[in-house]
């Protein structure tokens, strides 16, 4: 029966085929149908949608609509990007480059991709002057709100004149809105991992330098949107914390009663490290407190709390100076991960045993050691161990790493071992070292004080503090403001010129430590900034014009950009955006120090050609205030606060 | 309940009213608060029959309930002692619907402690007859009382109204004695004539007298707060007084159809409506076109609209859309979602489909969230139909949560490809009206279930809220008119196109060759009444003819030609034969028509055997020829194969000298070949949609004869230079315009009306 039941299906079948068969031989029988109109409308229908989609999409980014800064810069790349696709259809990802221009002449951007074009385009066999691409592009060019004018100069520069009225429109948004950052596409978490300086030693200018830069790379990334994790991946692990327990159970024999005095850590150090080079005794100790240590014994652990904390409270005394906010996840954190990551290696085959356990990454110079000969791990072990927490637990999308450049091969190597194993896909994850340049004295030399010491950190800041203080009373400042802001002056001054001074130079390059450049008030630095928006902020407070009445101008009146250096000065405050987004690519935050200064002078440029606020020569009383300057006086000082924040600069209300 | 009962009969209701006052929950509670808080003035005592027939009087007709209590005070108070003074301080609180109000002003205005003497009364009225006495005398009881009853009234603003009358009466009688027989007979005769008068007085009116000033019962720029229903939030008196610096108080009004379709006569009062109140009292008039759904629209419906609103002899203000305001209503949309009055809503529209529909599950998500996926939607997220934006209100007729968005993948034909969200009728009309600061929004009576939510809205989003005004729509019998219908009728080839002469709308109307002006003095004679009108198509032929009597020049046409040869033609009669252009006034011009021996007459003007009361030519009575001066007997008739008669010979005389005949008849001599349409209605019921008349459909009621064709008709040389909707009246035959089909070769007349309502007599 069942065989029967099947049959008839089967003929169902074949008359349903044949029946098709038929209608398909007679094309008349196919007619348009009805369903053939549905679905043609159905597909214009979707085709709309698809454009409402994409311009979308552009908005997100471009954010008309939101509160979010717009990148001009990004703006125009996508304009000429768009033009450039359609003027070489040939090529496949054409070069787009667009940059801003610094002399008015040239315009208000430049887009320079016509030689590269050109090149590309002679490679294919196809001879073409750049002049003519650039010609080409702008015949593409599609309509916008942005682009006022274009002029092609020398052999295919393209020059952009912005529209006013846009630029105009994007300050009053900015006035409205406050500084806030370019859109994200999705909340990213990032890893900063920063300052690390070792348990029992002093901090030196080498952590000085680490600690700033990752701070200020934190701070962007959170004004950013980004999730971020400082970590100080301190040095407490390792066999100087056995010889350091063992003088310690003998200088302080009731030390898990009673909490030890220590005092000078360095001198410590140095007495029991004595110790270890001359008694044998001691340092047979020594080892077996490192044993113990490591099985966790709950009085050595005890101890080994004991000495941290006494680093912990000299470093945090830096921290709070430098207003540095940072969570310790020292090596000691990541011990009992290590033997897991040596298994994984060892059980991929990528490990090579001759006694000590060595990897070999293709590519790079050296092999990292993860197992030593006496079973004991390595930096390479830790670091490894510590990368692939940061991967797999914390999840991070991008991992930094704020050292000296001295260790740049060692994580080369670590990170390529690990994309080797297939930890990260660096399209997807970024892993980065940001390493810098050493400090170096005024000599040239490697910093260190007279005696031929290394200088400790917190003689430095205190060194730095006076030396403020001095200047303050050079300039008479004691006397204009009370106790209290003249301290606060003194700290702002003083550690901000300190953070500045390194910020402002391209971290890769080493830096010379001198307080009588950083502390100079002319020029790049931290005491002219401060200064210069100080008397930025008192230009609305010296004409009674209140944040309400700046706020509701902000909404009401346009931004007149009329006068070349208001339109100069306009131009400038909006590449913060742009700004932002190259130190995101690159990491080097002397782009903003940089700017900041380009955006003060701009400004002191923009007060001296145009009257803010006109007042009776006689009276000195208010006659007539421009209330479009106060405006761009306004978006400056936000821009520039929002510098100063990222920069990790506390800027005070009197100096 | 029967404590409110005693309550009611306790202020002097009787036992019946109190029992029917209780019925009505809003009266019966405004009531007992009116009475409590009387009582709490001077106890239950104080309040007697005539104090509480005030406050019964107070709290119906009472609209606003804050100001119960400080009526129901100047009641018991006895400063609002007359229905009189009542109505006053009603008047008052109405205009005054702000805190606080000022109680000189009220006083002043509602006469508080005025107070008549009897003498004062009696003075006055005396005074009063002595001023008409003469006039009195005269007429008696003729004289028009209701005269006197109100100079009294005016010099008397305070005085009780029936004391008044009783001392009007008495005096009166006093000076003219009582009322003999001649007065009671008289006055019955006077009164018909009234009647008469009155009943026909709106019709002669013109339009613009009827929509001059107060003859509407229209409110006044700036007093929106004193119409009925009108919803008085605390930023109206400040978004009114915005609204008038704006206007400068001028009236504006606007003319909003949506352009996906032609108009017809059922637009043309709106249009008449709309520009023409404007125009009567000195305002502007704004030609809106509601292009709010991009499915529906075409470009030539625009140009089309603004075509007709001209051709009426009406110039917009300036022509607007809906759509210049998209950006403005989406921002006005995310401040209602943020105000918490609208929420996105994921309801199929199936769902939502008849009365009864389910409450939206979503009603109640945060504005928040709504507010991200309103964004989401104007995006492109969703699909078509998978989110609306909605209104919380419900609406008159119980509609739920109108929609005001939503999603169409459809490129509009002025935003282009900008919006895949587009806004509803509820949602934009109002908001349109607000932005162009309408002080009168005019619609037809459909609407009124949304007034409602006209106020709301505006209210909601603490914007200038105009005020809707409904008057009744026009329809006309014998045709349809709406969209779809018509073009059934174009695709069954029933007519020839949207303009066929047969149908109503109002391109058709004009190459009928239907002047404007007819069709505006119709648009008044039918009135701008609120009611409904239902009309036949006879009143606005009558009006046509009206028009076209004093403007279509005459000619002469013969539509069934009968060759005619004149025997005796003298040698050297004239050969042209001068016709008065308006034969009822010849200073109107005239025109030259050729007179020869041979002419054409209609076939109907002659018969071979006369029957009684045939007027015109048979072999044995002569006719005379209109304007020739001829009189033609009767000699021969040459028949066809067939027996037709094919034509006639004829002798001739000067009507100078030959007898009066007893008719005169119209010809042509070298004419015109022309064709010539004539339309008869084109249904043969007066509802052609009516089921239960046509039960099949209006398809199955189309009139056989409604258009017949005469290509072989003789006109005329004098309309030979006619440019296309030029009309005349052929003599005899009826009115007729230019065809804009017409070639020089070809000349195509219209039939535009007949001469008569009736053409069926001989």
């Amino acid at each position: 029966k069942p065989s029967l039941v099947a049959k008839c299906i089967d003929e169902q079948e074949i008359r349903s085929l044949s029946a098709e068969i038929e209608s398909l031989k007679n094309p008349q029988s196919l007619s348009p149908s009805q369903r053939l109109d549905e679905l043609r409308d159905e597909n214009t229908k979707l085709k709309y949608r698809l454009n409402i989609l994409k311009r979308s999409l552009q908005g997100g980014r471009t954010a008309d609509c939101c509160k979010s800064m717009t990148n001009i810069n990004q703006r125009l790349q996508e304009v000429f990007g768009e033009a450039i696709r359609a003027a070489c259809p040939e090529l496949d990802d054409p070069p787009v480059s667009v940059a801003a221009n610094q002399q008015a002449k040239f315009g208000d951007y430049q887009c320079n991709s016509a030689m590269a074009l050109a090149q590309m385009l002679k490679a294919q066999g196809v001879k073409i002057n750049p002049r003519e691409i650039a010609e080409k592009i702008i015949q593409n060019l599609a309509d916008n709100d942005l682009v006022q004018k274009t002029e092609i100069a020398g052999p295919g520069f393209i020059n952009i004149q912005l529209k006013r009225p846009f630029v105009s429109k994007l300050l009053s948004k900015l006035l409205i809105n406050g500084v806030q950052p370019p859109p994200l596409d999705s909340r990213k978490r990032v890893v900063v991992d920063f300052s690390s300086p070792n348990i029992a030693k002093e901090m030196h200018v080498g952590h000085l330098r680490s600690t700033i830069i990752g701070e200020s790379m934190s701070r962007l990334f959170e004004f950013l949107g980004y999730d971020v994790v400082r970590l100080n991946h301190v040095g407490d692990w390792g066999t100087q914390f056995g010889m350091l327990i063992a003088h310690l159970q003998d200088k302080f024999p009731d030390y898990l009663t009673s909490s030890p005095p220590i005092s000078d850590l360095q001198a410590f150090y140095k007495e029991s490290k004595k110790r270890f080079d001359e008694e044998e005794d001691f340092k047979k100790r020594a080892y077996q407190c490192v044993v113990r240590l490591q099985s966790k014994e709950p009085n050595f652990i005890k101890a080994w709390n004991l000495i941290c904390d006494v680093s912990r409270r000299e470093f945090q005394k830096v921290y709070d100076c430098l207003d540095i906010k940072i969570v310790e996840r020292g090596e000691s954190y990541y011990q009992d991960m290590m033997t897991k990551v040596v298994k994984e290696f060892d059980e991929r085959g990528q490990c090579l045993d001759e006694g000590r356990k060595i990897v070999f990454v293709p590519g790079q110079p050296i092999p990292l050691t993860i197992v030593k000969s006496d079973g004991g791990y390595t930096y390479d072990t830790s670091d490894l161990a510590a990368l692939h927490q940061r991967i797999f637990v914390e999840k991070a999308d991008m991992i930094i790493y704020v050292t000296d450049s001295g260790q740049a091969t060692h994580f080369q190597v670590v990170f390529a071992a690990a994309r080797m194993i297939g930890w990260y896909n660096p399209q997807v994850t970024r892993v980065e070292h940001a390493g810098f340049g050493v400090v170096l004295g005024e000599d040239k030399k490697k910093f260190k004080t007279r005696s031929g010491e290394t200088v400790r950190l917190m003689d430095l800041l205190e060194e730095g503090l006076k030396r403020s203080m001095d200047k303050l009373k050079e300039k008479e400042r004691d006397k204009v403001l009370t106790p209290e802001e003249l301290t606060k002056a003194q700290r702002s001054v003083a550690f901000g010129c300190i953070k500045y001074a390194d910020l402002s130079h391209n971290r890769i390059n080493d830096y010379v430590f001198s307080f009588d450049k950083m502390l100079d008030d002319r020029g790049n630095t931290a005491a002219y900034l401060l200064y210069a928006f100080t008397r930025i902020r008192s230009i609305a407070r010296l004409a009674n014009i209140g944040k309400a009445t700046l706020r509701k101008a902000a909404e009401t009146s346009e931004v007149l950009l009329d006068h070349e250096k208001e339109w100069k000065l306009g131009k400038c405050i909006l590449r913060f955006p742009e700004i932002l987004q190259k130190i995101l690519d690159d990491l080097l935050l002397h782009t903003l120090s940089d700017y900041l200064y380009e955006l003060a002078t701009t400004f002191t440029e923009f007060y001296d050609n145009c009257y803010c606020v006109e007042k009776d020569r006689q009276t000195g009383e208010v006659v007539k205030v421009n209330m479009w300057r106060m405006l761009l006086c306004e978006a400056t000082a936000a821009i520039m606060a929002k510098c100063f924040d990222i920069l990790g600069i506390n800027p005070v209300g009197r100096m | 309940m029967a404590d409110t009962l005693t309550l009611f009969t306790s202020i002097g209701l009787s036992e019946q009213k109190a029992k029917e006052t209780l019925k009505n929950e809003a009266l019966s509670s405004a009531l007992k608060d009116a009475i409590i808080q009387a009582r709490r003035t001077c106890g239950a005592s104080g309040v007697d029959k005539a104090i509480g027939t005030l406050l019964y009087s107070m709290a119906s007709r009472l609209k606003d309930p804050k100001r119960l209590a400080f009526l129901s005070d100047g009641i018991v108070q006895c400063k609002i002692c007359t229905e009189l003074q009542l109505a006053a301080a009603l008047e008052f609180v109405k205009s005054h619907p702000q805190d606080p109000i000022n109680q000189g002003e009220f006083d002043e205005a509602c006469g508080v402690g005025v107070a008549i003497t009897p003498e004062q009364i009696e003075e006055a009225v005396e005074s009063l007859i002595k001023k008409h006495k003469e006039q009195l005398l005269k007429e008696r009881y003729h004289f028009n009382m209701g005269l006197l009853m109100g100079e009294a009234r005016s010099a008397l603003k305070w005085a009780d109204g029936k004391v008044v009358k009783n001392e009007v009466d008495l005096q009166v009688l006093h000076l003219l004695g009582p009322k003999t027989e001649a007065d009671l007979e008289k006055k019955v005769k006077v009164a018909r004539v009234h009647l008469f008068k009155r009943k026909r007085s709106p019709a002669k009116q013109s339009l613009m007298e009827q929509l001059r000033g107060e003859a509407l019962k229209f409110h006044k720029p700036g007093e929106n707060y004193k119409t009925e229903g009108y919803v008085v939030t605390p930023n109206t008196m400040d978004l009114l007084k915005k609204h008038m610096e704006l206007t400068g108080g001028q009236i504006r009004s606007r003319f909003p159809p949506e352009p996906n379709g032609i108009l017809h006569i059922g637009h043309a009062k709106a249009i008449n409506f709309n520009f023409g109140f404007a125009k009567a009292n000195n305002g502007i008039c704004f030609l809106r076109y509601d292009d709010t759904n991009p499915e529906k629209e075409e470009e030539k419906y625009f140009t089309a609209i603004r075509d007709m609103v001209e051709w009426l002899g009406y110039e917009p203000f300036a022509v607007t859309h809906a759509s210049d305001n998209f950006q403005q209503l989406y921002d006005l949309a995310v401040d209602l979602v943020r105000r918490g009055h609208a929420f996105v809503c994921h309801q199929k529209g199936e769902e939502l489909k008849g009365h009864n529909a389910p409450p939206s599950p979503w009603r109640d998500r945060p504005a928040e969230e709504s507010l991200v996926l309103f964004d989401r939607m104007k995006k492109g997220l969703f699909a078509e139909g998978e989110a609306t934006l909605r209104m919380k209100m419900v609406m008159e007729d119980g509609k739920l949560d109108p929609v005001a968005y939503r999603i169409k993948y459809t490129p509009h034909h002025r935003t282009g490809d900008e919006w895949c969200i587009y806004p509803t009728y509820d949602y934009t009309h109002c908001l349109c009206d607000s932005i162009e600061n309408i002080t009168h929004s005019l619609c037809t009576k459909e609407f009124q279930a949304r007034r409602s939510s006209y106020f709301w809205l505006c209210n909601a989003l603490d914007v200038y809220c105009p005020v809707q005004w409904e008057y009744g729509r026009l329809n006309l019998t014998y045709t349809v008119v709406s969209k779809r219908k018509i073009i059934k009728l174009v695709e069954t080839g029933v007519v020839r196109d949207w303009d066929d002469p047969r149908l109503f709308t109002l391109t058709a109307l004009r190459r009928r060759g239907f002047p404007p002006e007819a069709i505006n003095n119709f648009c008044a004679r039918v009135g701008v009444t609120v009611s409904q009108t239902t009309t036949e198509p006879h009143l606005l032929e009558a009006c046509v003819r009206d028009v076209l009597n004093d403007t279509a020049p005459r000619a002469m046409a013969v539509l069934q030609p009968l060759r005619v040869t004149i025997a005796n033609l003298p040698e050297g009669s004239k050969s042209d034969v001068r016709v008065p252009d308006f034969p009822a006034n010849e200073a109107k011009g005239s025109h030259a028509v050729p007179f020869s021996s041979t002419i054409f007459i209609e076939q109907s003007d002659f018969r071979e055997v006369m029957e009684k009361g045939y007027k015109r030519l048979t072999p044995d009575q002569p006719v005379g020829l209109r304007h020739a001066g001829y009189v033609i007997s009767f000699q021969k008739v040459i028949k066809d194969a067939q027996g037709k008669v094919v034509e006639l010979e004829v002798t001739c005389c000067s009507s100078e000298t030959a007898e009066k005949p007893k008719a005169f008849i119209h010809w042509v001599s070298q004419p015109l070949t022309c064709e010539v349409r004539l339309y008869e209605r084109l249904f043969l019921h007066k509802h052609p949609e009516d089921q239960s008349v046509v039960p099949n459909g209006f398809l199955s009621d189309i009139n056989p004869d409604s258009l017949h064709v005469i290509s072989g008709a003789l006109v005329d040389t004098s309309v030979k230079r006619a440019k296309a909707l030029d009309r005349f009246q052929f003599e005899r035959v009826g009115y007729f315009s230019l065809d804009p089909d017409s070639t020089a070769d070809k000349l195509i007349f219209n039939r535009t009306v007949t001469l008569k309502e009736d053409p069926g007599k001989i």
